[in-house]
């Protein structure tokens, strides 16, 4: 989840704060010290985030682009100059459009804005676009909520009091509330100095950018990793299950499928799955990346020594073509894989599928896959030449069973011109004549279309008229035949004639059928 | 987040069936298409008309078709015919929910008999029976009310009536919303004291009047109003025919949040030139997710007539294969408008048939984006969204620059093989298993015990390297073994012995070692320990595993230390003992690693130079310690019994002799004075032991 930090440089970040003693501070440092150690911390332990910084005062601009390079953010900051007055409308409008520009409008993003609550006066102030936010045409439109899902964190480089003695926090909670309200508003605790800024974002770090840690589990086999973004807890229904699900900290492999059989499945967001060596003061996300750090080489090559089942899974995945199905919690699921980008370098992947027994339905309910040992036949053959996917749904679609539509005139026409085609090449086409016959008075009947069964009737004995002197003296019989049935059928009021069939009048000879004709004979009295 | 209870779950259509609904719709459909050739001479049939019930009848069998195929679960329908009387076709039960079942009704109720008395029919009847159907549970609601609990009442009850009728004015279709109102009012009365009945909480009534062509309305459109705070209404006027259908089309994407796809540029064969082909478009529904981005990147949901915008994406080639693992954001059912339209038919048996369907957005200049597939999946075909945007997760460091990444002897060819015996199947949810365990918790103790003992890596094992033990290690891992079973696995350990009788070279020494390895009987002291391990994890199984596991401690070789190994083997299984009797699943999960770790422990200080130093990896500081002290501790010799003088005398002047220069790695691990060369390549079987955990294979 990339994240765009959005930085205050008005003219009152510069008010300087009282600090007893040696030096004076503006609030601008405080807000730049704060930030360097998101910086930090995420270089170390979350370095796979994209970052980018912009600057804001009525214009905004965009300092560093998205980066994984936190020497060169952390340059940015250092170098800040001091503008004009806070306009935070047009600033999301340029958040809004740097993010989509770069992640289009799917991608989930985190923005971090700093600021010291003193949001803008007159036009162009935060309480000015709030104020106007109904009176807008579409052109003119609130930046806010984004197109694309979004947390805001509000770091406010002022104490709690300060910005509820003007209405700033209340803008400031109207602000996050329209953002789709993830998020979260901070300010300082006690006095304004560097070690309450501290203690600030490090409640931010704490909420947003600790590393997710986790157990990977297959039977006995396991391995610490990093899962890497942080699986954000979803919120399946509002109304039947409000609370928030999140990914356990232990992912069980149920077992294993191929990637053909689970074919393409969707997804609700994808994380590297990165192999962790525990007991170790700097978590190992990232390392050897790039530029590794030169202090501790003998413990991270030790790490890169001892066997990590996570390794041996990835290899394993990679040459059989197949994915891990696990576990993330109660009813959510989610599948392992190699991942290769286009450098030749290949990961483990987690892909999260929606939450629910049955997020697949090629699948079945993932509660209902159970071990090829069991099955009394091994469902892939003996030559690994079948499989028990996909899973057939138990009524086919309408695409799937030939169904009739007469909507529109040409739906019927061709339906009728089938009828007649086969007709012609009576009696060699006595079969599908029948057939099509058949399914057309299905319908006809179930539309309640009795005008369509005698025309058709019409039709057929128009058809025996027409027949050439050569013509199989069959062809003629099952034309009338044909016609008088479907003439029955649109008058009798028996359910008897409506859901039988009409069938080939040479079959009638039949025992079976003798008892039939009698019994259509008698709907003919009535 | 859309709700599971909202009003598109229950969905009744009450359709008029008195007499005025045989009434002729005015709309003439010519069946009778003559053909040139005979044309002459013959007087065509009459075109014929469908009466205002066909149409209701059949747009309303459109609107079931597309709700099915896009939503074949818990998207409900309960069809409900009214004259004289109420008729109901279905309920809610899930396997009432299909076109065909209603069909079959539909076909047994027939066309309005005109000839019925019209003051005693009404569509009355039939709406109040559809606040009756309303306040029925469905199973749904009954199974998220049973799993819910105290928090049942979270399960809302909602749902949506369709009404086609030809009303006679407005102030009769405001007597109908009227009615509906009270109906409601007393059903809820009655549902308070049911448990099979609910209250409703928000009712939507969708009044559609149909009149026939020509013919001036009289009844007026109303956009939706609320009534109260349980039912809002709204009324549409419609002409009979193909305005109705276009009408219930639009109805159907609104009601259950439907859009609308044109493929474009599908290639097909022309009927009757089979050598060239033409273009063609086919329109899909589905659910608007699947054009969540273009709404968000600015594309226009509706057209100047408030009617749903089709999004055209164009067919592409070449086509995608079914191994490749696509990063797809959402996978959605669709319906073609016109199922059996030919063009639609060819799109869909060619999706059915297996074959998937890159789609690009059609654009005026730039790259092409590949931004959806359509596929099919078990008879059903879905649309998937491809994401083509940047990824967040671009340029992550390798795999191999991580965690264990420099290890190079991953047993990558025997874990897939494990994942093979491990791949999954669906099992029906009737078949019932005796230990009460759903199918995918008894994969997972599968895999638990497959993994009881595992190394990771070839250097770490000999049992696994071994071509011998493989039936007993495909046994053992077993749920239960039967007689046969156990005579299988005491054959490999009688076969194991015969080996060691015969000097059989083991792969440990060859396999991964680089100077001089273990000696022939220290080799199969370490591939018993291990295999008695392996086996010790399953014992306490069942009894036939127990008698595996005695065979092996049975027929096994007996090390130079046997007394003072007996004693710490006693140690060793009384502690086990205790470890198994306190029980719990966890300590018995772990009890491999903790046997191997004593077993560690015990043996550290004679064993040092075993198994895992044996990894081309590792360091190897024992190759380089001064050969004295290993040699002087243990001679292997010595477990062979009475020695003679001569033998005594020889082995001392080699002991002596040896210290003085390092032996050649042939003459130690030789079979009668022969060496062979090149042994690893026949013992890896053609598999290059370095390659593993690459790419390469």
């Amino acid at each position: 989840m990339p994240t765009v930090v959005l930085m205050d440089v008005s003219l009152s970040m510069t008010r300087p704060v009282s600090v007893d003693g040696s030096e004076e501070f503006q609030r601008k440092n405080l807000a730049v010290h704060g930030l360097n150690m998101l910086f930090e911390h995420m270089a170390s332990n979350y370095r796979l985030e994209f970052t980018s910084l912009m600057a804001f005062s009525s214009l905004w601009d965009l300092l560093v682009p998205f980066t994984r390079d936190y020497n060169t953010l952390q340059e940015a900051l250092s170098n800040l100059e001091d503008y004009d007055k806070t306009c935070v409308e047009s600033a999301l409008q340029g958040v809004s459009n740097v993010v989509q520009q770069e992640w289009g409008s799917a991608c989930p993003c985190q923005v971090v804005l700093v600021t010291d609550g003193s949001l803008g006066i007159g036009k162009g102030s935060l309480r000015h676009s709030l104020q106007t936010l109904k009176h807008r045409g579409d052109d003119k439109k609130f930046p806010l909520p984004f197109p694309f899902p979004t947390k805001m964190y509000i770091m406010c480089v002022a104490n709690a009091e300060e910005l509820q003695m003007t209405d700033a926090m209340d803008n400031l909670e109207e602000l996050l509330r329209l953002s789709g309200g993830d998020g979260q508003i901070f300010s300082m605790e006690g006095p304004l100095c560097m070690k309450s800024v501290q203690a600030m974002f490090g409640r931010l770090i704490d909420y947003a950018y600790s590393p997710f840690h986790a157990v990977l589990h297959c039977g006995n086999l396991s391995s610490d990793v990093q899962v890497f973004p942080r699986p954000e807890p979803v919120v399946l229904d509002e109304e039947v299950e409000p609370m928030p699900r999140s990914v356990s900290t232990d992912l069980e492999i149920i077992g294993f499928i191929e990637i053909g059989d689970i074919s393409s499945p969707p997804v609700i967001s994808r994380h590297l799955v990165l192999p962790i060596a525990v007991n170790k003061e700097v978590d190992e996300v990232g390392t050897g990346a790039t530029d590794e750090l030169e202090e501790e080489p003998s413990a991270s090559q030790m790490a890169g020594k001892s066997p990590n089942f996570c390794v041996l899974l990835h290899g394993s995945l990679k040459v059989e073509g197949m994915v891990a199905l696990v576990q993330l919690g109660p009813e959510w699921y989610g599948m392992l894989y190699s991942q290769a980008d286009s450098k030749k370098k290949s990961n483990l992947m987690l892909s999260v599928f929606d939450p629910g027994a049955e997020p697949l339905p090629w699948l079945g309910k993932i509660s209902h896959l159970g071990p090829v040992s069991e099955a009394a036949e091994n469902p892939y053959g003996e030559d690994d030449n079948k499989s028990p996917f996909p899973v057939q749904p138990q009524v086919k679609r309408s695409y799937a069973q030939n169904v009739t539509v007469w909507i529109k005139a040409s739906g019927l026409q061709t339906d009728v011109q089938k009828i007649l085609r086969n007709a012609r090449k009576l009696p060699d086409k006595t079969q599908t004549f029948y057939k099509e016959l058949n399914r057309l008075r299905k319908a006809a009947l179930a539309f309640g279309f009795w005008e369509l069964l005698k025309g058709v009737a019409d039709l057929l004995e128009r058809e025996c008229t027409l027949l050439p002197d050569s013509a199989h003296p069959d062809a003629a019989f099952q034309l009338s035949h044909a016609a008088q049935q479907l003439k029955l059928a649109s008058t009798a009021t028996s359910e008897l004639v409506k859901n039988g069939l009409i069938y080939n009048s040479l079959y009638l000879c039949g025992p079976r059928w003798r008892q039939h004709l009698f019994v259509l004979n008698i709907v003919r009295c009535l | 987040i859309p709700k599971m209870f909202s009003v598109s779950h229950k969905t009744v259509f009450v359709v008029d069936h008195c007499p005025y609904m045989a009434e002729s719709s005015r709309q003439q459909v010519e069946c009778d298409v003559l053909t040139k050739s005979r044309a002459q001479g013959v007087i065509p049939l009459a075109p014929v008309s469908k009466s205002l019930w066909t149409c209701a009848v059949e747009c309303s069998m459109e609107y079931c078709r597309i709700l099915y195929d896009i939503y074949p679960k818990d998207k409900l329908v309960n069809y409900i015919v009214s004259d004289s009387e109420f008729h109901i076709l279905n309920s809610w039960r899930r396997e009432d929910q299909s076109t065909h079942e209603l069909m079959s009704a539909l076909a047994a109720v027939g066309p309005p008999n005109p000839r019925e008395d019209p003051e005693c029919c009404s569509i009355l009847h039939g709406l109040v029976a559809a606040v009756e159907a309303l306040c029925k549970i469905t199973e749904l609601q009954h199974e998220r009310r049973t799993t819910l609990m105290d928090t049942a009442d979270r399960v809302a009850n909602r749902g949506r009536i369709i009404c086609l009728t030809n009303a006679k004015s407005d102030t009769h279709v405001r007597m109908l919303e009227d009615c509906i109102q009270e109906t409601i009012l007393e059903q809820n009365k009655l549902a308070a004291g049911s448990d099979r009945l609910m209250a409703i909480q928000q009712c939507d009534l969708v009044l559609v009047h149909i009149h026939p062509q020509g013919e001036d309305t009289l009844v007026s459109d109303r956009p939706k109003k609320e009534i109260s705070s349980l039912l809002t209404s709204e009324v549409h006027s419609v002409r009979a025919g193909r305005h109705l259908a276009t009408k219930l089309n639009i109805l159907v994407q609104q009601h259950f949040d439907l859009a609308s796809t044109t493929i474009t540029n599908i290639p097909m064969k022309e009927e009757q030139h089979a050598n060239t082909s033409a273009n063609y478009d086919v329109e899909l529904l589905h659910h608007r997710d699947a054009h969540l981005e273009f709404f968000k990147s600015g594309g226009s949901e509706h057209n100047e007539n408030g009617l749903k915008e089709t999004i055209t994406l164009k067919w592409c080639t070449p086509r995608t294969n079914s191994i490749e693992l696509h990063y797809c954001t959402g996978a959605y059912r669709i319906s073609p408008t016109d199922v059996n339209s030919r063009p639609s038919s060819c799109l869909t048996n060619f999706l059915l048939n297996g074959r998937s369907v890159l789609l690009e957005q059609p654009r005026k200049s730039g790259s092409k984006v590949i931004s959806h597939m359509l596929s099919s999946h078990g008879g059903e075909i879905f649309l998937h969204v491809l994401n083509s945007n940047r990824s967040t997760l671009e340029d992550p460091p390798s795999i191999s620059e991580g965690c264990g990444g420099r290890v190079t002897d991953y047993r990558i060819t025997d874990f897939g093989e494990f994942m093979r015996e491990n791949r999954l199947t669906p099992v029906s949810e009737s078949s019932h298993d005796p230990s009460g365990k759903l199918p995918a918790e008894r994969a997972k103790a599968q895999l638990e015990r497959y993994t009881r003992y595992w190394p990771m890596i070839i250097s770490q094992t000999t049992i696994f390297n071994m071509q011998a033990v493989v039936p007993l290690a495909n046994l053992i891992v077993k749920e239960t073994l039967s007689d046969e079973d156990v005579l299988t696995c005491q054959k490999t350990v009688y076969n194991l012995v015969d080996m060691e009788r015969k000097n059989d070279p083991l792969p440990i020494s060859t396999v991964g070692s680089r100077g001089k390895g273990p000696k022939r009987d220290e080799q199969y002291r370490i591939m018993w320990n291990e295999l008695e391990t392996l086996v010790k994890t399953h014992a306490g199984d069942t009894d036939r595993h127990q008698r595996v596991l005695d065979c092996i401690i049975a027929c096994r070789s007996k090390p130079p230390e046997e007394e003072e190994r007996k004693k710490r083997g006693r140690k060793r299984e009384d502690r086990e003992d205790k470890a198994e009797k306190n029980g719990s699943k966890e300590t018995e999960d772990k009890s491999w690693q903790d046997s191997e770790r004593l077993k560690g422990l015990l043996d550290k200080d004679e064993q040092e130079s075993e198994v895992i130093k044996d990894s081309p990896d590792s360091p190897e500081p024992l190759n380089k310690k001064p050969r004295l002290s290993t040699e002087e501790v243990q001679p292997p010799e010595r477990a062979k019994g009475p020695v003679s003088l001569l033998t005594m005398w020889t082995n001392r002047i080699t002991a002596a002799n040896s210290r003085k220069h390092q032996e050649f790695i042939g003459r130690v691990s030789s079979v009668n004075n022969k060496f062979e060369l090149y042994q690893q390549l026949k013992d890896e079987n053609g598999m290059d032991v370095h390659e593993n955990g690459k790419a390469t294979r």
